[in-house]
């Protein structure tokens, strides 16, 4: 029996990393084959090479033994393959029906005039549900499904081509819990009917219920593709990680300071349960969890930019009432935000406006800016980071990833904070411009400030952090100090299903 | 001292944003002059040219306001609107009501003002696009400058009035010259040197950055929209002083010039990006050019879509400029 698809060899390289290196990837029809890696192990590159949004540098890819060439997402369509991506696409202002047939709706010809033919947009439409057997109503507008409905008719979208391979990529993450069985029942009843299908997935308890087999990437290679019944989350994990990595070795050489940031209660509906910490002046505390469990979602509302709904929050032993940004910074407080290029810079500003974009205060006496004070913290920003720029006068936009994010971390130290919430200050940027910021970390640290640390590298949360708080679907579910745990253990904590 | 200059002058280089499209208005701007001193008869003299510079004082003041706007990733409609409202407003308060003339325009001022933030405060709390509150200011600003005159000039005004919008300075320079060279210098202050100039870019630069960098957005947009109201009332004033009545008829289509004159200037629609400067260079522009177009005597329908066509290719320039 030849297999649906078989790609081999798969390489592909961008500047200054292998994504991929020598990729063999074969899948049988029926089969469910859950894709597993931390970030950056190359699922994502496999991922796109098949759904033709990236073009591989070597390899060859068999649909059915015949080899194809997937130079687009629309040839990836005609050889067959479907693939069901966690953004969700759909249209909010057109009904389920037109969703699943969105640009190939079915026309009549009346009087030489072409039009939508609603009753065979219908037909097509129920029938793709059908094969899913959930019930959805085909009228009803996408702006009024929730995610998981949403995240159902993506499938029944991708199901209406009839592919031969279908790839969904993280499709449980941004369900609830309940939401995830008529996923799962969905995904068995697709390779009853002969589909291949690769499953992106995180969660490994989710495993034995959906996948037949188990393919784990790390570091751009194939790790190994083992049975489900021989895939325990320990030897899950263990492939993961490797036992190559390993852990920086640092001394806290100071007494943590007094309490300078307390959160109680905190809640926020169906994002944040019951959240409480305490965060100390000297301290780097790591917030481990999955994307989703609610990371971002915590530091943004401790920081004020969403609202909660209830709990408190406690800045040097005062209670605020209303928090926002600018009352936060007020009290000593600074965020830099998960998203640098759309949440963090003006991307057209030069780079010593963006060093001071959260200081005006201080380089200003009754409102008018004092530029000798301005370029003086700009300067030393530039100097104290190392941020590789030709001038503070050229664009920001045209820093690399890694000096953005300096400028993005300078900004906020130039405001003189107490307590700084860091999310994701590694993404994207390069190895060197990663250590250097772990050492600046843990150098702010020694100076005094209290840091709240988020990655979604969790041997980053491990490397840097003195305490260590687990977050999973909203909640603090476990809490470790900096030598009570390994990174497999931390792994498999994070990554524990939880029972609510 | 050297520090402090060389630095002003950086801020100034980034605030440019591009030497390039600046020198580019600079040398259209100097053809210009060039072709219109060659082919339009009495073009070249300076009664003509300070005439130029008074008919585009009033449109130049506000579009100062109007840059902000833009910069801030907003737009405004309404001015010319908000122009003949308090011209009317004016002449029936002073005339009619037998106001002291220096509380009648205290008064207009104030209500410009806040006509405009009430409009800002519409446009944060809702997230209504700027174009639509003001839109609806257009509409009903025309509607009450007519309601409340009938659609009549209102007459007269002390003598005295007329010399801020006809008076001279040195009997030379027009009144409305010196006052408008004064709001360019100013405004040039606020956009370089000020924290709320600052957060203007930030806020039409990246809203979201800005906002979690501690910046006062709502405070930021409402100000900007109070300042364009002001400066529209302030306007309508001097314009009320040049033509010795408070009318509702005047300004009708007024905040396409300042628009165009705005994107002329190099200011990004995209907002973040724009200098004070650029608007002047471009108010220049457009003023010179209908001169020109009178003086030659062309046909004052070509003459719209001549300035039409400009415009296009102006916003054309800052497109391309911005995808680049």
């Amino acid at each position: 029996m030849t297999a649906v698809l078989e790609a081999s060899h798969l390489h592909k390289y961008y500047p200054g990393v292998t994504a991929l290196d020598d990729v063999d990837f074969t899948l049988q029809a029926g089969d469910v084959r859950a894709l597993l890696g931390k970030n950056g192990a190359g699922k994502s590159t496999l991922v796109k090479i098949l759904s033709g949004a990236v073009l591989p540098d070597q390899g060859e890819i068999r649909i059915d033994g015949q080899e194809v060439t997937i130079k687009s997402p629309h040839d990836s369509f005609l050889q067959g393959i479907s693939t069901v991506y966690q953004e969700m696409s759909l249209v909010p202002g057109l009904t389920v029906a037109e969703n699943i047939l969105l640009g190939r709706w079915p026309t009549s010809k009346r009087l030489g005039v072409s039009f939508i033919d609603r009753k065979e947009i219908l037909r097509i439409a129920r029938e793709a549900l059908g094969q899913l057997e959930v019930d959805i109503d085909l009228n009803q507008l996408a702006s009024r499904l929730n995610v998981a409905q949403q995240q159902l008719v993506e499938i029944a979208k991708a199901i209406s081509f009839d592919p031969r391979v279908m790839i969904l990529d993280e499709p449980s993450s941004a369900l609830p819990s309940e939401e995830v069985d008529t996923l799962h029942r969905v995904v068995r009843r697709l390779a009853e009917q002969g589909r291949a299908i690769v499953y992106v997935t995180h969660r490994l308890q989710e495993i034995p219920k959906v996948a037949d087999s188990v393919t784990v990437l790390r570091d751009g290679k194939v790790i190994g593709t083992i049975p489900v019944a021989e895939a325990t989350p320990e030897r899950i994990t263990q492939m993961m990680i490797g036992s190559d990595w390993q852990r920086t070795q640092w001394q806290r050489d100071a007494e943590l300071g007094p309490v300078k940031l307390e959160v109680r209660n905190l809640n926020r509906a169906g994002l944040l349960h019951d959240i409480s910490l305490e965060l100390r002046g000297g301290e780097v505390l790591g917030l481990a969890g999955l994307l989703g469990s609610g990371r971002t979602e915590l530091l943004r509302s401790i920081f004020g930019v969403d609202p909660i709904d209830s709990g408190e929050i406690i800045v040097g032993g005062v209670a605020l009432n209303n928090p926002s940004p600018s009352a936060m910074k007020a009290r000593g407080l600074g965020l830099t935000p998960e998203d640098r290029k759309q949440q963090g810079l003006v991307l057209v500003f030069p780079v010593e406006d963006n060093l001071t974009l959260a200081s005006l205060r201080r380089v200003s006496a009754r409102g008018v800016l004092n530029p000798g004070k301005e370029r003086e913290l700009a300067e030393a920003m530039v100097e104290d980071l190392q941020i590789k720029t030709a001038s503070l006068a050229v664009k920001t936009r045209t820093l690399s990833g890694g000096n953005q994010q300096k400028v993005v971390i300078g900004n906020w130290l130039n405001t003189l904070p107490e307590v700084l919430m860091m999310d994701e200050p590694t993404r994207g940027i390069d190895i060197q411009a990663k250590e250097q910021i772990f050492a600046l970390v843990r150098d702010l640290a020694r100076q005094g400030l209290a840091v709240l640390f988020v990655s979604s590298e969790i041997e980053e949360v491990l490397d840097v952090s003195d305490r260590i708080l687990v977050i999973n679907q909203g909640r603090i579910t476990h809490s470790r100090q900096h030598d009570e745990v390994n990174l497999e253990q931390l792994m498999a904590l994070v990554m524990e299903e939880i029972n609510l | 001292m050297t520090g402090a200059v060389q630095t002003k002058s950086t801020t100034i280089r980034s605030r440019t944003s591009d030497l390039l499209s600046r020198s580019g208005l600079l040398i259209a701007l100097v053809l210009l002059f060039v072709a219109l001193a060659l082919f339009a008869p009495n073009f070249l003299t300076s009664r003509n040219l300070l005439n130029v510079l008074r008919a585009v004082a009033f449109n130049g003041i506000i579009a100062c306001g109007m840059t902000f706007m833009i910069i801030a990733g907003d737009i405004d409609v309404s001015v010319g609107s908000a122009v003949a409202w308090a011209s009317s407003l004016l002449g029936v308060l002073a005339i009619q009501h037998h106001w002291p003339l220096v509380l009648a325009v205290a008064f207009v001022l104030l209500q410009g003002a806040l006509i405009h933030a009430g409009a800002g405060y519409i446009r944060v709390r809702w997230s209504v696009p700027a174009f639509v509150v003001t839109l609806a200011l257009f509409m009903a600003l025309r509607g009450a400058a007519r309601l409340i005159t009938n659609a009549f000039p209102i007459t007269p005004f002390p003598d005295s009035f007329n010399f801020w919008g006809g008076g001279y300075i040195l009997e030379v320079i027009p009144v409305p010259v010196v006052i408008m060279a004064v709001v360019f210098l100013l405004f040039h202050f606020i956009s370089v040197r000020t924290v709320y100039g600052r957060s203007v870019y930030a806020v039409g630069g990246n809203e979201e950055s800005a906002r979690l960098s501690g910046i006062s957005v709502w405070r930021t947009r409402i100000v900007t929209f109070a300042l364009l109201g002001f400066l529209s009332a302030f306007s309508g004033i001097i314009l009320s002083s040049r033509i010795m009545s408070g009318s509702s008829n005047i300004a009708v289509g007024l905040e396409f010039d300042v628009i165009a004159a705005v994107i002329i200037g190099g200011t990004s629609l995209m907002g973040g990006e724009g200098t004070i400067f650029g608007t002047f260079l471009g108010v220049l522009f457009i003023g010179l050019l209908s001169n020109g177009m009178v003086l030659m005597g062309i046909n004052p329908f070509a003459q719209e879509v001549i300035r039409g066509l400009i415009i296009l290719v102006a916003v054309l320039i800052s497109v391309t400029r911005t995808r680049n």
